[in-house]
């Protein structure tokens, strides 16, 4: 006897596929809540885990613990959850006070032009021919390492590509003929930033926000895998990912594989997030 | 550093293509073939094995200004020396006297001693020696010396400005230099007696020395050695592709395997502790005006508390893999050790007893006990690039939760930890076969704003103690006050008395040596500063064909 599958030749046809519309959304609730959920483990894990645990250290990954545990037994997962959010939270921080400064001078040198747009364009070639991470470590060894000194490098170092963007689309949009209309109209400047200009920069903020992310995170992540400050034995993702080196030789390789992994995906998430949320703000592609 | 750094760097490019290849077992293999790459194989012999120990002097080799003072110069011979079980032998010496006030050392020397260049090694040199140390007032500590004159060719007379029972010490640790040949430039190529004499030192690589033919003693039984200067992790991959032959390896990775080679593990007074501030928070400040005193940790209650509730057991079995001894004062294992002061530790049970007697109770219900307003709260400092003590720092903060004490944990370099380390307890390790340290750590006279006494413990009963064992004529009879000094049944330094330190383990060193070579017996190891394993050196002998 053979088993044939029933057949069910007049079914109705599956449910409309999604439109593309709605994938989209998808992709931004799913990588929003992914990133979300990380930020805010630590509350919900709490300390536990953290503390030494000596009989059980070096284990490998297992049900009781995902990640592993490393050389004091310490819980890798609660440990890498905890660094990441931290990650996060300063790349949070940082890429908020860089699109701050990103577009405040991105405007006025749009906007003012002449010698102004002229000095910005300037600072932000300086910054530009400077290696970033020796900015970055110059910066942060500046004022005094630490969390903060970290935070203030990374914050301070990546407005400038978003500056110019910005730049560009307020000069764009200034010279646009419904803007030049309004102002032979006798529209005061303030009308036409708030009417003309806002919504064309709000979406090109948005995507350099949240695509300003991966770059804060993973340079936190070197910051800290130098130890600029920070005691050792706290959680932050490049020292546990420095941590990891020393074990290489031994074998234990989920000390930095699963870490590693986790701080991929992560900022991975963000670049999806970021794709994901221009494909649905910019006017080319928002209808499709 | 160059090579060094360079497996570091392809250690940093595999653990990129982990995280993206997620395969591990290629990643272990790729750093070993790394490192294979960049050394040409090589095995041992005779006439050449290679050490992967650390310990390079970074301010060269002149006793003179501190090389050897932990033991075992290399290049220079020393007067008197300690066998493997730590008694005092001939070296140089052939017989010293010590005169009847004690101030007076007349050492007789053997004729027979040759430099390195040929010429033979006298009196004369051995006054230079001792008088050039106490001038250039180095890390030997000859400070109480007055004078060094040789009487004849093979006498000395050392004359001290007072009695020093650890003086003989001195004689065991400072390395002869020849005062024709001792220069500006001597700490780079050293010229002594000793077994070995230096060929070549690329500064942070290696260095390479030969046996010297002139010896008096028994000839080396190793030709040449090569001192490979490579971080601990790098001196496991060395020893692990077959291109050391001894590697000194941290106690984690003790507990691996590598073919061909035996784990030997070495007991040391290498050891760890917890320091604490003694008197209350800003009593006065350091000569550099870095503040002195904790409030808490003046206690008496808070540190014995913390002595009896943290488990040394477990931090010897979960830290150090079982490579070393719980240790309940300075001196753990050496003759002039209180038996009495050990105490039974991992009693939380007893350390809240203690607190609750003298008041320390948690009247608010957050976990952490107070006393007067006061919560028991302190900051353990512990250097931030050594795993170990970051560990035993973690754990004891860890053990000392249950019984109510919070203790903040945080790593800092020394320069960073230098301003603090008067007014927050510090983990640091010490040890050595000289008791002068323990003077140094207890005395209230050493406590200058240095690293000697930085909790500035002073008890004048126990200063008098430390005096009469300084001033005793011999180490023989010093041995009583130093004894008395940790524990007399009711006065002492250690937990049952004032408990002013928290001395937490002893460390084993554990080296990986080649199945073919034969180290003999070795000797209980001091601090790890310098190659203390060197010691016997010249009885090590290659036993394959």
């Amino acid at each position: 006897m053979t088993l044939i599958a029933p057949t069910r030749p007049d079914s109705p046809p599956l449910k409309q596929q999604n439109n593309r519309r709605q994938q989209t959304l998808t992709a931004i609730a799913i990588g929003g809540i992914f990133l979300l959920a990380i930020i805010v483990s630590p509350w919900i894990l709490g300390d536990s885990g953290l503390g030494t645990m000596l009989p059980e250290r070096n284990q490998p990954p297992s049900w009781g613990h995902p990640f592993g545990t490393d050389w004091l037994g310490r819980d890798m997962l609660r440990r890498s959850l905890h660094g990441l959010s931290l990650s996060l939270r300063v790349g949070l921080l940082a890429a908020s006070v860089s699109a701050l400064i990103g577009t405040g001078l991105g405007l006025v040198a749009g906007t003012v032009g002449g010698w102004v747009d002229a000095v910005i364009i300037w600072v932000i070639d300086v910054f530009f021919s400077l290696p970033h991470l020796v900015l970055l470590i110059l910066i942060a060894f500046a004022v005094g390492g630490g969390t903060k000194g970290v935070i203030i490098a990374v914050a301070l170092t990546h407005w400038t590509s978003l500056a110019r963007v910005i730049r560009a689309e307020a000069l764009q949009v200034s010279s646009a003929d419904y803007v030049q209309l309004s102002r032979r109209l006798g529209k005061p400047s303030l009308w036409i930033a708030r009417h003309h200009m806002v919504p064309h920069i709000v979406p090109q903020l948005l995507v350099g926000l949240i695509l300003l992310f991966p770059h804060a995170i993973l340079h936190e992540a070197a910051l800290s895998f130098i130890g600029i400050g920070l005691s050792p034995h706290l959680p932050a993702i490049g020292i546990i990912l420095a941590e990891s080196m020393r074990h290489l030789s031994t074998g234990y390789w989920w000390l930095g594989v699963m870490p590693g992994l986790l701080l991929l995906l992560s900022v991975k998430a963000f670049d999806w997030l970021g794709e994901n949320v221009r494909s649905l703000l910019d006017p080319k592609t928002s209808q499709g | 550093m160059k090579r060094d750094r360079l497996i570091r760097f392809f250690s940093a490019l595999v653990m990129g293509l982990t995280i993206t290849n997620c395969a591990s077992t290629t990643a272990e293999q790729n750093t070993n073939n790394n490192a294979a790459e960049n050394l040409p194989a090589q095995s041992g012999s005779a006439e050449q094995i290679v050490l992967a120990i650390g310990g390079e002097s970074e301010e060269g080799y002149d006793p003179t200004l501190g090389w050897g003072r932990y033991g075992a110069p290399l290049f220079q011979s020393t007067l008197l020396k300690r066998d493997e079980d730590l008694n005092i032998v001939n070296d140089l010496a052939t017989d010293y006297s010590i005169s009847e006030d004690g101030k007076t050392w007349t050492v007789m020397i053997r004729e027979d001693a040759v430099f390195s260049d040929g010429e033979p090694l006298t009196a004369a040199d051995v006054a230079y020696t001792f008088n050039k140390a106490a001038e250039s007032g180095g890390l030997t500590d000859v400070t109480q010396l007055e004078s060094a004159t040789a009487v004849d060719e093979s006498t000395v007379e050392l004359t001290l400005k007072q009695p020093q029972s650890t003086f003989v010490n001195r004689l065991i640790t400072l390395g002869i230099v020849p005062e024709h040949a001792h220069g500006e430039d001597y700490a780079r190529s050293p010229i002594g007696s000793g077994p070995y004499t230096l060929v070549q030192w690329d500064e942070g690589q290696q260095l390479i020395v030969e046996a010297n033919p002139d010896y008096y003693g028994e000839a080396p039984g190793i030709e040449r050695l090569v001192f490979l200067f490579v971080e601990e992790d790098g001196a496991f991959a060395a020893a692990k592709s077959g291109q050391a032959q001894v590697a000194a390896v941290p106690q984690s990775l003790a507990v691996q395997q590598i073919e061909g080679m035996t784990l030997r593990d070495v007991v040391s007074v290498d050891n760890r502790g917890l320091m604490f501030p003694y008197l209350p928070t800003n009593s006065k400040q350091t000569p550099d005006g870095d503040p002195i005193g904790n409030d808490v940790t003046a206690d008496l209650a808070i540190r014995q508390a913390v002595n009896y509730a943290v488990d040394r057991q477990a931090m010897v079995d979960g830290i150090l893999e079982g490579y070393g001894s719980p240790a309940y004062g300075p001196v753990s294992g050496l003759a002039w050790e209180e038996p009495k002061a050990s105490i039974e530790d991992a009693q939380p049970e007893k350390a809240k007893e203690i607190l609750s007697e003298d008041g320390w109770v948690d009247s608010d219900g957050d976990g952490i006990v107070e006393k007067d307003g006061m919560k028991a709260e302190f900051t353990i400092l512990y250097k931030a690039d050594d795993s170990i003590r970051q560990a035993l720092a973690l754990s004891t903060a860890e053990m000392l939760e249950p019984i109510g004490i919070q203790a903040n944990v945080e790593g800092k370099s020394w320069d960073d930890i230098e301003p603090l380390m008067h007014s927050n307890v510090v983990v640091f390790g010490w040890g050595s076969h000289d008791q002068t340290e323990m003077y140094n750590l207890y005395h209230s006279q050493s406590a200058q704003g240095d690293y000697y006494n930085t909790g500035y413990y002073a008890n004048s009963a126990i200063d008098s103690t430390l005096d009469l064992a300084m001033g005793a004529p011999s180490e023989a009879e010093a041995i009583t006050y130093w004894k008395a000094a940790q524990w007399d049944g009711d006065q002492g330094v250690t937990t049952k008395g004032d408990a002013a330190w928290a001395w937490l383990v002893n460390l084993d060193h554990t080296y990986f040596v080649d199945d073919c070579l034969d180290v003999g017996q070795l000797q209980v190891e001091p601090h790890g500063h310098g190659w203390p394993i060197t010691a016997n050196i010249a009885d090590w002998a290659w036993t394959c064909e």
